[in-house]
């Protein structure tokens, strides 16, 4: 019996080693699965025929055996699910690098589009002053020469008119408004003060078309009215709308000037962006660069509109929108705004 | 205004730079443009020399050779100028010397030597004169620089059209002096009358006082008609006028020294010796010392002799009694005419002078006499003239100083700069306006100081508080007003949100790759009928409609009373060619060109237009879009109406890509989907898209959008909102472009409306969904639309959502229809839905469609 014992242990130990030796050599999950039906099948398995043939054994030899059965299913078992796992990761492994891209290609991207620079602009100019209580109307763009010129203190054969040549669409009457101030006049008449405005939008100048003159373009108008604004309210509202717009460190110059509808009346003028202030072509070598008119609504426009002049002050300024953005963007030619060449108007 | 440092310095005493003077006139609003330092790119090498031969250069026939005394010795010169004679002192540049971007150097030419250049004052940046070689005064020493003798600073100011008394050297003076704290010095003209008196001599009358508030004139005779000095050719040089000659001169140099334009007249040439201002009447004519004649209308302000027109009052005389060679005696003129009349005038004929422009802005009745006299005096020392003694003056009504009762207070009050009485009182003086202290009338309020400020005449810009108020901050300076903060009440908030939804279209658009263009709102009527494949009156129809106003259905045409082209061509068969100038525009009157001559009335060309000159140099294709106005044109005399509106442009591929579906030319879907994000991100749901026709557009690929809107009865109105499609191939051709286009116009008034004021949320259903999948088979002219309505329609309630997943055609379909595959997504609110109830709607649908469009289940 003990022979027979030996020998059994003897096959279970040559079984494992072959198994193992086999096993090291499948190269594929397949082979694996046939592997593990071949040694440790349920039904047929080499070991499961081992443990038939237990009950054959005396009393004493059934428990080594058993023993020596469980330990040699053991070892194949993990020793099978090792080699599944390394068999899994290498799959992986390889799969993954099957489905390597090449990740420099350009994305699938959805193009994107661009904010015209004067929309931009507009936007950016708006934000400043919404932040500062106005809000932001708009108005005709075909006027009449009473809301342009008349209202505004311009009457006709003023010389005043000079500074704006107008398209007429009905000589004396109808006009393409040369300004966006007309809305001060629209917007005062329409409600009481307080006022606080901007108005943005397209005004046409009957000019010859040249590198710095365009026949439309865009201005901002801004007014405020009530019953305390005084001119250093103007100053302080422009000088933070100028450190906003072209940065903290500008400081803002006021000087005297003429519109027929402010009085006092100041052409304001940054410190040169590029040169801050030193002196170069940009700024014609002095420093400054004017970027808006103003002052404090005439008392004949308050008039006009039934305002009290003696009861409400006001202040107005008007800019430029081509103006601000070429000193913005450092744009030195006007009539890239309107020539939509697209390479100009992907850079916003 | 170009006023010579050298000429200022004569008024009032400078100690400043001409860039610290330059800064403090221009602080104080009187802008210096330029400073124009003269001869400051002379050199060394360009010298006073004289004449000492002329010959003419044989051969040709304005070239001559003059041998030059240089001081120092003598040169060749070859010179093309008619001005120069032997004897005259001349600037001269030596080889070496530049004249702009001119180098002088040895020059051979027809057999002689030229060893330099005689200047013109345009050479020497003297003024604009170039007519004639510059001639020194004969007491020239020779061999100097030129610049030692000459050179000199202009300061160029644009002077602001309320400022009349500001065009001339003393108004500049004056401003300088008051700046600066500086006396003014006034010339004070002196000179002895002789003779008959003026009055014996002539008669002046003023038919129209309103025009000419008054006219002195001055008789001076024996005067000798030459050359000016060359000190005041040279002043007139530089302030930009052209000597002419003394006594022309001399009425030149006082408007630009005290700003009183004058006019000098020969006196014999005078009729009658009798002037008379009248209005022209109509039909006459005149023509102008430039040699043009002029037909003048009837409100236009002359002056005249009882046999007619001599000149046009403040603008321009005639030749009929020009100042000439023969001249002895002159008639001087120094009267005020009414700014708003010159300048009608001035406008009307297209006629600005020195002299216009300073009576446009507004001058002082008070300064005639000055002038006149100055002039007087210049014309007794220069010319050897004999005035006459006494001024024929017809000055009705003299102006009065008129007089502001002012607080200081109101400086503070506007500006927020705190300022004393005395300073106020200081700055109003130095400006010469008198200001008195008025004790605190019992009806001030406060018992606050009041000034008592009297205007000076010549300052006709000032008439209330707050001018008094500006005067005060240009003396103080602007520099010293505060920076603050308006602490006012914040205004209600404003109804019109168009700025914000403007934006929002724009961020959506920019979202789905299209770029933001912004085109001239000016066009022409051809540059529109070029969006339509055929022209004709109806089809033109269509760059005027517009949404129905009031949310009806359909489209009205702008413009009632004006449509395109008359009833004839209405009813012809639109074969006839159409004029493009009956097409209903906002028409500009005076258009820059024949391209610009209309409002448009569409943002489609623009943009069409924009693809072609873009498509040149793209080869990616273009995804354009523009938010603007079209203008739409209302009755005679009206403004028109402005709609806002999106403007969208596809043409080509999205983008040069290595992704096909990048790279594939876009197609009317791609237009179409963008549009429904649009609507998506506007939160519209109820919309609908139908074929249309439409000029512009491929017959077969064309939609116009509606947007529902709640209506009646639960029931709900459909608004037109725009048009899109596939660019009809005749209008394509016309552009040259190498893809075919989509366009894409949106009234976006019309779809706001259709926005829903406020989102409302439906909670979400916590029940079980059941998906379906529907693949039946039409008729390929079914529309999708309709079937998917169908679907909608039958699955009611409980069918939450119908997706097309699926449109085929070609094998096993049979031809000429087309399988269209939906998932349907059935759920209940409130409990789970069994598949039998799927299934029945399910097959309710099938059968309706059955029924509604021969629909067969795809098998």
């Amino acid at each position: 019996m003990i022979e027979q014992l030996d020998a059994l242990l003897a096959q279970l130990d040559a079984l494992q080693e072959r198994a193992l030796r086999e096993l090291e050599a499948i190269n594929s999950l397949a082979e694996l699965e046939d592997w593990d039906v071949r040694y440790l099948g349920r039904h047929r398995g080499e070991l499961k025929n081992f443990s038939t043939l237990i009950p054959k054994l005396g009393k004493a030899e059934r428990p080594v055996i058993g023993q020596k059965i469980n330990a040699v299913k053991e070892k194949l078992e993990s020793a099978l699910e090792a080699r599944r796992q390394e068999l899994r990761d290498r799959e992986l492994r390889e799969a993954l690098e099957r489905e390597r891209l090449d990740v420099t290609l350009p994305g699938r991207a959805l193009p994107a589009g661009h904010m015209h620079p004067i929309s931009r602009t507009i936007l950016e100019v708006a934000r400043i002053f919404t932040r500062m209580g106005f809000q932001v109307v708009q108005g005709p763009e075909v006027e009449t020469d009473y809301y342009n010129f008349q209202a505004l203190n311009i009457p006709v054969d003023h010389p005043a008119r000079d500074m704006q040549d107008t398209f007429w669409v009905v000589p004396g009457e109808i006009l393409l408004r040369t300004q966006t101030s007309p809305m001060q006049i629209r917007v005062m008449q329409a409600t009481r003060p307080p006022v606080r405005v901007i108005v943005p939008g397209k005004v046409f100048r009957h000019e010859a078309i040249d590198a710095s003159h365009e026949a439309m373009f865009h201005q901002i108008e801004g007014l405020l009215v009530d019953e305390r604004c005084t001119m250093a309210d103007l100053k302080g509202s422009l000088a933070r709308f100028a450190r906003e717009m072209f940065g903290e460190d500008r400081r803002v110059r006021f000087r005297g000037s003429y519109f027929p509808f402010t009085e006092p009346s100041a052409e304001v003028d940054i410190d040169c962006i590029l040169c801050k202030g030193s002196g170069c072509r940009l700024c014609k070598y002095s420093g400054w660069l004017e970027i808006l008119g103003s002052g404090m609504v005439h008392p004949r426009v308050l008039r006009e509109v039934g305002y009290d002049p003696r009861k409400y002050r006001g202040y107005a300024f008007g800019m430029g929108v081509e103006r601000i953005a070429m000193l913005k963007y450092a744009i030195g030619e006007i009539r890239l705004f309107s020539g939509n060449d697209l390479r100009f108007l992907r850079q916003f | 205004m170009r006023v010579p440092l050298s000429w200022l310095k004569e008024y009032v005493e400078i100690t400043q730079s001409p860039q610290e003077l330059a800064h403090t006139l221009t602080m104080a609003g009187l802008e210096v443009e330029t400073l124009d330092y003269i001869g400051a790119d002379w050199g060394d090498l360009i010298i006073t020399a004289q004449i000492t031969h002329l010959e003419k250069v044989p051969g040709s026939d304005h070239l001559s050779y003059t041998r030059i005394n240089t001081g120092s010795g003598e040169i060749g010169v070859i010179c093309g100028a008619p001005n120069i004679k032997e004897g005259d002192k001349v600037p001269l540049a030596l080889p070496g010397a530049r004249i702009g971007d001119l180098t002088i150097g040895v020059a051979r030419k027809m057999g002689y030597v030229s060893e330099g250049m005689l200047c013109s004052p345009r050479e020497l940046g003297l003024g604009s004169d170039h007519s004639g070689i510059y001639i020194l005064d004969p007491e020239t020493p020779l061999g100097v620089k030129l610049a030692d003798l000459l050179s000199d600073v202009v300061l160029e100011f644009a002077i602001k059209a309320h400022r009349g008394d500001l065009s001339s050297i003393i108004g500049i003076a004056r401003e300088v002096a008051a700046l600066t704290h500086k006396p003014l010095r006034l010339p004070e003209p002196r000179f002895n009358e002789q003779g008959q008196p003026a009055a014996e001599l002539v008669k002046v009358t003023v038919e129209d006082r309103e025009l000419c508030p008054r006219y002195s004139a001055r008789v001076i005779s024996g005067v000798k008609i030459g050359p000016s000095p060359d000190w005041m050719a040279r002043r007139l040089l530089m302030a930009g006028m052209r000597p002419i000659n003394l006594i022309v001169d001399i009425t030149n140099y006082v408007m630009l020294e005290v700003g009183q334009p004058l006019h000098a007249f020969d006196y014999d040439l005078v009729r009658e010796h009798h002037i008379i201002v009248r209005r022209s009447r109509d039909g006459e004519e005149i023509t102008t010392l430039d040699g043009v004649p002029r037909r003048l209308r009837n409100d236009m302000l002359l002056i005249t002799d009882p046999q007619g027109p001599t000149a046009i009052a403040g603008v321009m005389g005639s030749a009929i009694s020009e100042v000439n060679e023969g001249t002895t005696r002159i008639l001087l003129e120094s009267a005020n005419f009414k700014p708003a009349s010159i300048r009608r005038t001035a406008v009307a004929l297209g006629l600005r002078t020195e002299s216009s422009s300073r009576f446009e802005k507004g001058l002082d009745p008070e300064l005639t006499i000055f002038g006149a006299n100055r002039a007087a005096q210049l014309m007794a020392e220069l010319a050897g003239g004999q005035v006459h003694p006494g001024i024929v003056d017809v000055y009705p009504q003299p102006v009065e100083a008129r007089s502001i009762l002012f607080s200081p207070a109101e400086v503070e009050w506007l500006t927020g700069l705190k300022v004393t009485s005395r300073q106020v009182h200081e700055a109003l003086s130095a400006l010469e306006f008198k200001v008195e202290e008025v004790s605190a009338a019992a009806d001030a309020a406060g018992g606050e100081q009041l000034l008592r400020v009297t205007i000076p005449t010549f300052r006709g810009d000032i008439e209330e508080g707050a001018d008094l108020v500006e005067e005060v901050l240009r003396m103080i300076g602007y520099d010293q007003l505060p920076a603050t903060v308006p602490e006012g009440p914040l205004p209600e908030p404003q109804g019109d949100h168009w700025f914000e939804r403007e934006y929002e279209i724009r961020e959506i658009l920019i979202g789905l790759g299209l770029h933001e263009i912004l085109t001239y709102a000016m066009t022409s009527r051809q540059r529109m009928l070029n969006l339509l494949a055929e022209v004709n009156a109806q089809t033109a129809q269509v760059l005027l409609q517009k949404p129905a106003d009031d949310g009806q259905a359909g489209w009205v045409i702008a413009s009632a009373q004006e449509r395109a082209g008359s009833e004839d061509d209405l009813a012809s068969d639109g074969r006839k060619p159409f004029d493009a100038r009956s097409l209903p525009a906002v028409t500009i009157a005076n258009p820059l060109s024949n391209e610009l001559e209309c409002m448009r009335l569409t943002l489609l060309s623009g943009l069409m237009e924009t693809l072609q000159e873009n498509s040149k140099r793209n080869r990616a294709g273009l995804r354009l879009f523009e938010i603007g106005r079209r203008y739409l044109p209302r009755g005679a005399g009206e403004l028109p109406e402005e709609r806002r509106c999106a403007g969208l442009a596809l043409c080509g591929p999205a983008a040069i890509s290595w992704v096909p579906e990048l790279a594939r030319p876009a197609d009317f879907y791609d237009l179409k989907g963008i549009v429904e994000t649009l609507l998506e991100r506007l939160h519209i749901r109820r919309y609908r898209f139908s074929a249309a026709q439409h000029p512009t557009f491929h017959p077969g690929r064309c939609a116009v959008l509606e947007v529902g809107r709640p209506g009646m009865d639960n029931g709900e109105r459909f608004t037109p909102v725009g048009f899109l499609g596939e660019v009809h191939p005749l209008v394509q051709q016309r552009y040259d472009l190498p893809h075919r286009a989509y366009l894409c116009e949106l009234d976006l008034e019309t779809l706001y409306a259709a926005v829903p004021e406020r989102l409302n949320y439906a909670p979400i259903s916590r029940h079980q969904e059941l998906t379906r999948d529907l693949a039946v088979v039409v008729d390929q002219q079914v529309p999708a639309r309709a079937v998917q309505e169908a679907i909608e329609r039958h699955g009611g309630e409980l069918l939450r959502t119908v997706a097309l997943f699926d449109v085929y055609t070609g094998t096993p379909i049979p031809p000429g229809k087309k399988s269209l595959t939906y998932t349907l997504l059935y759920q209940a609110r409130d409990r789970t839905l069994t598949d039998a109830e799927a299934n029945a709607l399910q097959e309710r649908i099938v059968a309706a469609l059955g029924e509604e469009f021969g629909a067969v289940l795809r098998s």
